[in-house]
């Protein structure tokens, strides 16, 4: 017994130092290996700013800073290193920009960048140096349209994020996000949920119309301006624009169906039609787009684009809205895109195919601009011209 | 020769008793750590360190190590040196941690370590036990880098890093991997026989000499290695 | 079956990939030395992968809730080793007490295996390669049982250099080492396997 505790006294003892001098190494160590780590990081951080002294990282949660920001690192001269997370077309991916204190860029960069952007280091290279005002002169990839776009907004974000955590302040409200501000401040008692319009009626100078979805009234957006309208027709904002011809046609608005199985030369691709009281027309078209005439390489969904257009009895498009599509993710698909639909609005026969292509998006384009003579052809049959 | 000499027990960890070529100690390390010069030099200073410490101090200590215990001790003392030599270099040769990565922690389960406390350390006084633990690890240190030589000079066509002109262009890729760092070492220990045709030490099996659990296998292959 | 798919591809990685004795020359001391009989490398490699299995169990949460919690993780190797040793000495002492025919099976390998850099080397591995729990479960036990395999494998090769006629200098582990060369070159032809296997 004796002896069993004497060897547990000294496994003990030998514990008991052996800890005590790894603990006094770990304290003289511990310093040092932090400081190579961090060593480390910064190399990374240095690529974006080759002149940067330290870096220390910036706590974001006590700032509003734009959504993509994932980290923020001060560099000892008043410079800014940011890390951002965007959303490309296939992958999330990660974007360093330097900042310096002159608020122009000193470097980015794309860390994990498995889309389309084969000369990456010379595009973030053609950042260097550009200010907020400036950036957007940046050339596009083209083929990658929306993967440069998120980069090149990216790098907006960083600048703006710049002049905020200095006390700036700056708005960094995405499109969506100021257009739906707008709105709720023209007509608060919608509660901030609205919907667009899909117009039939020729409104004129008007430019989009938004239904309050609790049917407390519409706002009229004319150029810059919002404006109120209650569910009766009466004008709620102070403005000097009269729209109370385009609220009275919009109010007054009423639409048939039509038999077209009655027309023999129908195009098959037109899906349904009606005539509004005033006399425009509305079509449901489909659009043989990728998903159908696709390369069976790329597996195409098999479905057809669906497009809803208004014209006017005279031909003059009114407007126009992609109501689904399933064309290849990313590319094809931005045929649902407002920017890309809304071209046609306020086109006629003789010029809609002037608008401006979807990037690597052929057949898609083709395919909608085909659809859209159609409702032309429809047009013509529907008033028994020729 | 003299047996009991100073200078012999400093020198028979180099040549006569060399732990890599002739007592077959510490096969892991050899073959992890020789595809380049620097890796396998780092790798050898490191354990030289923990070697030379740890002997010292199991050998002061052997008079108060309970036989009973001993394995533990001499675990707990060789896993408290690996330690603070991982810290030492993780601190100070940061590129060195990283080539190295999980094989330094496992110097503490190198044979040769607890091999020499268990033969040498907790039987010899001090000094003796230091200029063991120097000696062997000189010899681990020249041995590896001596196949290290050979596999980067073959394998990557660089010594220590440093492209050579010629060897670039004609690398064999097989030797800095796994595969060949077994077939180079297989070909020096058959070298090294025919240097010193056979005056090694005569069992060339691998060795359970240096593994201290070797006497635990009472029914093992071991025990019969031992006798 | 993300989850089942990773842990497949963990499995088969750990197993032929990046199987520790032959591409990793973790373990490489048993394997050179108790692979002579096929029951012997069956033993062993059993014996491996239980302790490992076992090793891991105890050490994972060891990390995770103890050292890390406490800012010791520098006391990692010294703490794992300690474990391993601990444990393999209480499995020993259980199977003895139990289950004495597994005890003459596998006991004799046992006290082996605490210095089985294989063992320790998986149980650090699984904290760098910072997998959860279950990740490193699966992870020790395709490394025991590339063990196990390589073990299975070598003896046969063993028993075959036995029979051959060597040049004197090769004789024993040169030869040995030459050998499990060839075994390791053969492995290296499953690289890509496994990351195509649910392309």
């Amino acid at each position: 017994m004796n002896r069993s505790i004497k060897s547990i006294l000294v496994l003990v003892c030998i514990c008991a130092v052996t800890s005590l001098l790894m603990a006094l190494t770990n304290e003289l160590t511990a310093p040092i290996i932090e400081k190579n780590e961090s060593a480390a990081a910064n190399a990374a951080l240095l690529q974006v700013m080759p002149e940067g002294k330290g870096f220390e990282a910036v706590d974001i949660s006590t700032y509003t800073l734009p959504s993509t920001i994932s980290e923020a690192y001060k560099e000892a001269n008043g410079g800014y290193v940011f890390k951002m997370v965007t959303s490309g077309y296939s992958t999330n991916f990660v974007i360093m920009c330097g900042v310096s204190p002159d608020k122009s860029v000193s470097g980015a960069l794309c860390l994990s960048s498995g889309e389309t952007l084969g000369y990456e280091k010379t595009f973030g290279e053609n950042m260097t140096g550009k200010n907020i005002q400036t950036v957007e002169e940046i050339d596009t990839v083209s083929g990658a349209t929306k993967t440069t776009g998120a980069y090149i907004s990216a790098v907006k974000d960083a600048l703006n994020a710049a002049i905020i955590l200095d006390g700036g302040s700056v708005d960094i409200r995405t499109e969506e996000e100021i257009l739906a501000d707008n709105l709720s401040a023209a007509l608060p008692q919608a509660d901030g949920a609205f919907t667009k319009l899909f117009i039939v009626e020729d409104i004129g100078f008007v430019d989009a119309v938004y239904s309050a979805d609790n049917n407390t009234g519409y706002v009229y957006v004319v150029g810059e301006e919002f404006i109120a309208v209650d569910a009766t027709g009466n004008i709620l904002s102070e403005t000097e624009t009269d729209i109370s011809e385009a609220v009275s046609k919009m109010l007054a608005s009423s639409v048939s169906d039509i038999d077209i199985t009655a027309y023999a030369d129908m195009p098959t691709a037109i899906v349904s039609a009606s005539v509004s009281a005033t006399g425009n027309y509305i079509f449901d078209i489909k659009a043989a787009g990728f998903g159908i005439s696709g390369d069976a390489w790329y597996n195409p969904s098999g479905e057809y684009i669906y497009i809803k257009i208004s014209v006017t009895s005279e031909g003059k498009i009114i407007d126009c809205f992609t109501v689904s599509q399933k064309e290849t993710d990313g590319i094809g698909s931005a045929c649902a895109d407002e920017e890309f639909y809304t071209q046609f609005n306020g086109k006629d026969e003789s010029n809609f195919r002037e608008i401006d292509a979807i990037s690597g998006a052929t057949i898609t384009t083709n395919a909608y601009k085909t659809a859209v003579s159609r409702a032309f052809e429809a047009l013509k049959i529907l008033k028994g011209v020729e | 020769m003299n047996k009991n000499g100073n200078l012999s027990v400093l020198t028979k960890g180099i040549l006569k008793e060399n732990p890599v070529f002739i007592l077959i100690l510490g096969t892991c390390p050899t073959l992890a750590t020789t595809n380049n010069v620097i890796g396998a030099f780092g790798m050898g200073i490191a354990a030289l360190a923990v070697l030379v410490c740890s002997n010292i101090l199991i050998s002061l200590l052997r008079k108060i190590i309970p036989d009973n215990v001993r394995i533990p001790c001499y675990i707990v003392i060789i896993a408290g040196f690996v330690t603070i030599v991982e810290m030492v270099v993780k601190a100070f040769f940061p590129a060195l941690y990283e080539m190295l990565g999980v094989y330094l922690a496992l110097i503490t389960v190198n044979c040769i370590i607890l091999g020499r406390a268990e033969m040498f350390a907790s039987k010899n006084n001090v000094v003796r036990s230091a200029l063991d633990g120097l000696g062997m690890g000189i010899g681990f240190t020249l041995a590896l880098c001596a196949m290290a030589t050979i596999r980067e000079v073959l394998g990557a066509g660089s010594f220590a890093g440093i492209a050579i002109p010629f060897m670039t262009d004609y690398k064999i890729e097989f030797f800095i991997k796994a595969p060949g760092g077994m077939l180079v070492y297989g070909l020096l220990i058959a070298l090294v026989y025919k240097i010193t045709s056979g005056k090694g030490p005569k069992k060339r099996e691998f060795s359970c000499n240096g593994c201290p659990s070797a006497q635990y296998c009472s029914n093992g292959s071991c025990a019969k290695e031992v006798e | 079956m993300e989850l089942f798919k990773s842990l497949i591809v963990i499995l088969l990685s750990s197993v032929l990939l990046n199987n520790y004795v032959l591409s990793r020359f973790l373990g490489i001391c048993p394997f050179l030395g108790v692979s002579k009989k096929l029951d012997q490398a069956v033993g062993m490699g059993v014996s491996v992968t239980a302790v490992m299995l076992l090793a891991t169990a105890v050490t994972w949460p060891i990390q995770y809730f103890v050292l890390e919690r406490f800012g010791l993780g520098y006391t990692q190797t010294i703490v794992f080793i300690l474990v391993i040793a601990a444990l393999v000495q209480m499995l020993e002492n259980l199977l003895k007490k139990f289950s004495p025919s597994l005890h003459k099976g596998l006991g004799v390998y046992l006290p082996l295996i605490t210095t089985n850099c294989a063992v320790l080397g998986v149980a650090i591995n699984n904290i760098t390669d910072g997998y959860n729990f279950l990740e490193s479960m699966v992870s020790s036990l395709g490394v025991g049982l590339g063990f196990l395999l390589a073990m299975v494998l070598f003896s046969g090769v063993r028993s075959r250099i036995d029979e051959s006629e060597v040049p004197e200098s090769f004789k024993g582990l040169a030869v040995t080492l030459i050998a499990a060369s060839f075994i390791s070159l053969a492995f290296m032809g499953f690289a890509g396997i496994v990351d195509n296997l649910f392309a």
